[in-house]
């Protein structure tokens, strides 16, 4: 049997052994000289250039500023993945003739990795903002479109049945039958694009922006400056983090609105 | 040997004012070879009385014994057959039942020897290299049967073991524990909520209050049993039809009923 | 259930022959796509003839693609390997995964394509790099399937192995493990495709041989015909990739009524 729950004491107690552990390895490793400061700076010399980062340009803007240009094509790129995917999903869970037409091409196109789009990306909408749009399309498209559509497909036949000897035609049958049906589906599904969306921006913009975070960790590996490296990836990680919370945070609260939970 | 005691048992889910009273009190003597069945409203706490014997819980106050010694922890002299059978479904029908031999560390002749009698003995030899998603319900729990039976076990705990089963395959399987159970009488502590199936199992009904769950009454039913010469039927349903049965039953019935109160019957 | 499953098949085949007309309409037949912008199917293919025989990026399809097999599956092995045991011991015990959660919190928001500047920093445009970030990226799925197949299982099959007197080792191989081979499945899907990701990300950040590197010399060459095989290439080994690990999981969860729907 797995071990009994540990109380709320002991839990806090591994866990900043833990993260101790952690600090302490790594500022070991770089303070002693195994790994050579300029590979690994120690976890104060990455905090420092962090906050120096929040003023100082590097790579032509300020960490904030570089954020901010991320996080624009970010949006732009999820928002197109989730307009084009979630209304396609749920006509494909409707009618079954453009399901049985766009599964097959969907299938072929799946096992290509989004960050493969970079070159053609590059070629028809350039290294600007475009490109980068499309390798985030290409990376938060697919579960938009595989939960609308499933959310849509498994519906309750009943509620179909009950719809259609009320009469009801095929738009508003989408509409007011379908898409609320899938609802929860659609938000589980948004939330994953999220995430695959940040990761393939990540990767877009290591190989092709001008500007970003991406593109600044980028520049500093070419000048071997380590700590702006690893402050990207902080900031980074945090801004994974938030969309992530502020997305729970809302999917949490249409739940509850739709009084799935208590 | 394989006799259990409660002895002043209590049992407190959670802590402090979060606390919950499961068990207040339990007193109960199971001696060598005897079949007790403890009947009560659900959530009266049988199952957790089975869980103390097993080791998978400890009492809050008072203590459990088995031949006289605190239990501490599980193990393969205390044979538990669960509910929902919890066999593991990556095994074989034989592996399921050969893994607690391995782990007395038998040799390898008399373990099969023993894997083949515990198979004849719950008709499961067409089934051998089965698994258990390939098997009813009535076969996973010969199954499990079969798994705890072969550690000749001293004491045997089962759990409303045919509460998951269709009425007819839990008829067959009430006439072959009972065929079991003469024929090689071991210490049983078998929970039910079903009145008839206790009757026609035990030796001795206990039947408890509802939570906090004590025990409220002790039946003899073997000695009625032996007086009315309830073995000579072959067939639960001629047992069932019996005055002297259908009087216990009954009792039973009434006694029951007073605990749940007729508002959440 | 026949009919239903061949309509699907002539409506795939037909969609499938559709979208190659279209191809073969919009490029060689009226010029609508220029060659600048996708390749016709005579110059995939001559991109195809030239990649296999003359070979292009330093070498032939065939080797550049073996290259990143080889990359990937090593770095997949090593996430594995090291991954499920620490997921399982995390789930095994409380302590463990106490000590392991904070860390592990702070380090899973990065996304994998963020180790790549610091790995190629560590070791260079070489194989290393591509395995030490595709351990990063595969790591973590098999970590937290593998943790949370252990916490799933079923309590009473825990309790009947204990009622049994399993010892410690043998509960670990025989009953833990699969247990939570399901889980561990998923997490392995998971990260092998996680590995694909990362390795084609990082080839095409910096690297001297392997598909991501056709991709970026085709890209630099503003040579479309290469792109397409470049990407064919890296869907074909993804799909090859998946289907193996996809009967591995047939054969090692025979037992499990789920897997065989
Ligand atoms: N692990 C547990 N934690 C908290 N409460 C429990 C636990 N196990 C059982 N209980 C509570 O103890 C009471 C008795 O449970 P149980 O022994 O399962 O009853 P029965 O088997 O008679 O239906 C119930 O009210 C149940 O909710
Ligand atoms: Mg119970």
């Amino acid at each position: 049997m797995t071990s009994p729950s540990l109380g709320f004491r002991e839990t806090m107690l591994l866990g900043l052994a833990g993260l101790a552990s952690f600090i302490g390895l790594w500022s070991f490793l770089s303070v002693s000289g195994i790994v050579p400061a300029q590979f690994l700076p120690g976890p104060l010399d990455v905090a420092s250039r962090f906050f120096d980062l929040l003023t100082a340009p590097f790579a032509g803007a300020t960490l904030p500023a570089h954020l901010a240009s991320s996080f624009q094509r970010y949006a732009y790129g999820v928002l197109l993945a989730a307009a084009i995917g979630v209304p396609l999903g749920l006509l494909m869970g409707f009618f079954r003739l453009l399901d049985d037409i766009v599964t097959p091409l969907f299938d072929g196109l799946r096992f290509i990795a989004p960050i493969a789009w970079v070159p053609f990306a590059a070629l028809w909408f350039g290294t600007g903002i475009g490109g980068p749009i499309m390798i985030i399309f290409a990376g938060a498209f697919p579960p938009c479109l595989i939960n609308a559509y499933r959310g849509a497909r498994f519906v309750e036949p009943r509620l179909i049945e009950a719809a259609r000897m009320l009469g009801t035609p095929s738009t508003r049958m989408i509409l007011e039958v379908l898409l609320p049906a899938a609802v929860p589906s659609i938000i589980a599904g948004l939330r994953v694009s999220a995430g695959l969306g940040w990761q393939s921006l990540v990767g877009a913009e290591l190989i092709v922006a001008a500007a970003g975070v991406g593109f600044m960790m980028v520049q500093a590996q070419g000048s071997v400056q380590t700590p702006t490296v690893m402050a990207g990836m902080i900031a980074i990680g945090l801004v994974g983090m938030l969309i992530d919370v502020l997305l729970r945070q809302g999917e949490g609260w249409l739940r509850r609105r739709r009084g799935l939970e208590s | 040997m394989g006799s259990i005691s409660f002895r002043n048992v209590d049992k407190v889910f959670g802590q402090g004012t979060g606390g919950v009273k499961a068990l207040d009190d339990i007193n109960l003597d199971i001696a060598d070879k005897e079949f007790v069945a403890i009947v009560g409203p659900s959530g009266c706490g049988k199952t957790t009385c089975l869980r103390m014997v097993a080791g998978f819980e400890a009492a809050s106050a008072g203590s459990v014994l088995v031949n006289g010694r605190p239990v501490t922890a599980p193990g393969p002299d205390r044979a538990v057959v669960f509910q929902q059978f919890a066999l593991f479904p990556w095994k074989t029908v034989r592996e399921n039942i050969e893994l607690g031999l391995r782990n007395k560390n038998l040799p390898v002749g008399e373990r099969n020897d023993l894997v083949a009698s515990a198979l004849k003995l719950m008709n499961l030899e067409t089934h051998v290299e089965a698994f258990p998603h390939q098997l009813s319900g009535g076969m996973q729990q010969r199954v499990a049967i079969a798994r705890a039976y072969v550690l000749d076990p001293e004491v045997l705990l089962m759990d409303e073991p045919f509460g998951a089963l269709d009425a007819q395959t839990r008829v067959v399987m009430q006439e072959e524990l009972v065929r079991l159970a003469r024929h090689n009488p071991r210490t049983v502590l078998f929970i039910t909520h079903a009145v008839e199936e206790a009757v026609y199992l035990a030796d001795r009904v206990a039947i408890m209050t509802r939570r906090p769950g004590r025990i409220k009454e002790v039946l003899d039913i073997k000695a009625v049993r032996e007086r009315e010469n309830w073995d000579s039927h072959a067939r639960i349903e001629d047992v069932m039809d019996l005055e002297s049965f259908v009087h216990l039953r009954t009792h039973i019935w009434k006694s029951l009923r007073e605990e749940k109160g007729f508002k959440d019957v | 259930m026949a009919p239903v499953a061949s309509r699907k098949t002539l409506i795939g085949g037909m969609t499938v022959i559709g979208l190659v007309m279209l191809w073969f309409g919009l490029t060689t037949l009226t010029g609508l796509v220029t060659s600048a912008r996708f390749p016709s199917p005579a110059e995939f293919w001559l991109s195809l003839k030239q990649i296999n025989g003359r070979g292009y990026a330093g070498s032939t399809l065939v080797s550049h693609a073996f290259h990143s097999l080889k990359l990937v599956l090593m770095g997949f092995a090593v996430a594995v390997l090291t991954g499920v045991p620490l997921g399982l011991w995390m789930g095994w015990s409380r302590r463990v995964e106490a000590f392991v959660n904070p860390v592990f919190l702070i380090i899973r928001p990065i996304p994998p394509l963020a180790w790549i500047p610091l790995a190629i920093l560590w070791l260079g445009l070489g194989d290393a790099a591509k395995i030490l970030v595709i351990w990063f990226s595969a790591f973590v799925p098999s970590v937290i399937n593998a943790f949370t197949g252990v916490r799933n299982i079923d309590k009473p099959i825990l309790e009947a192995a204990r009622m049994l007197g399993t010892p410690r080792w043998r509960m670990v191989r025989e009953v833990i493990l699969p247990a939570s081979l399901p889980m561990i499945f998923t997490g392995l899907r998971l990260s092998l495709q996680a590995s694909w990701t990362t390795l084609v990300a990082a080839e095409l950040v910096g690297a001297l041989v392997g598909v991501g590197f056709v991709l970026n010399m085709a890209q630099q060459d503003i040579y479309p015909g290469m792109i397409l095989v470049g990407m064919v290439t890296v869907g074909i080994l993804g799909w090859v990739t998946t289907l193996l690990l996809a009967r591995v999981e047939r054969r090692a969860l025979a037992w499990n009524v789920a897997a065989r729907d």
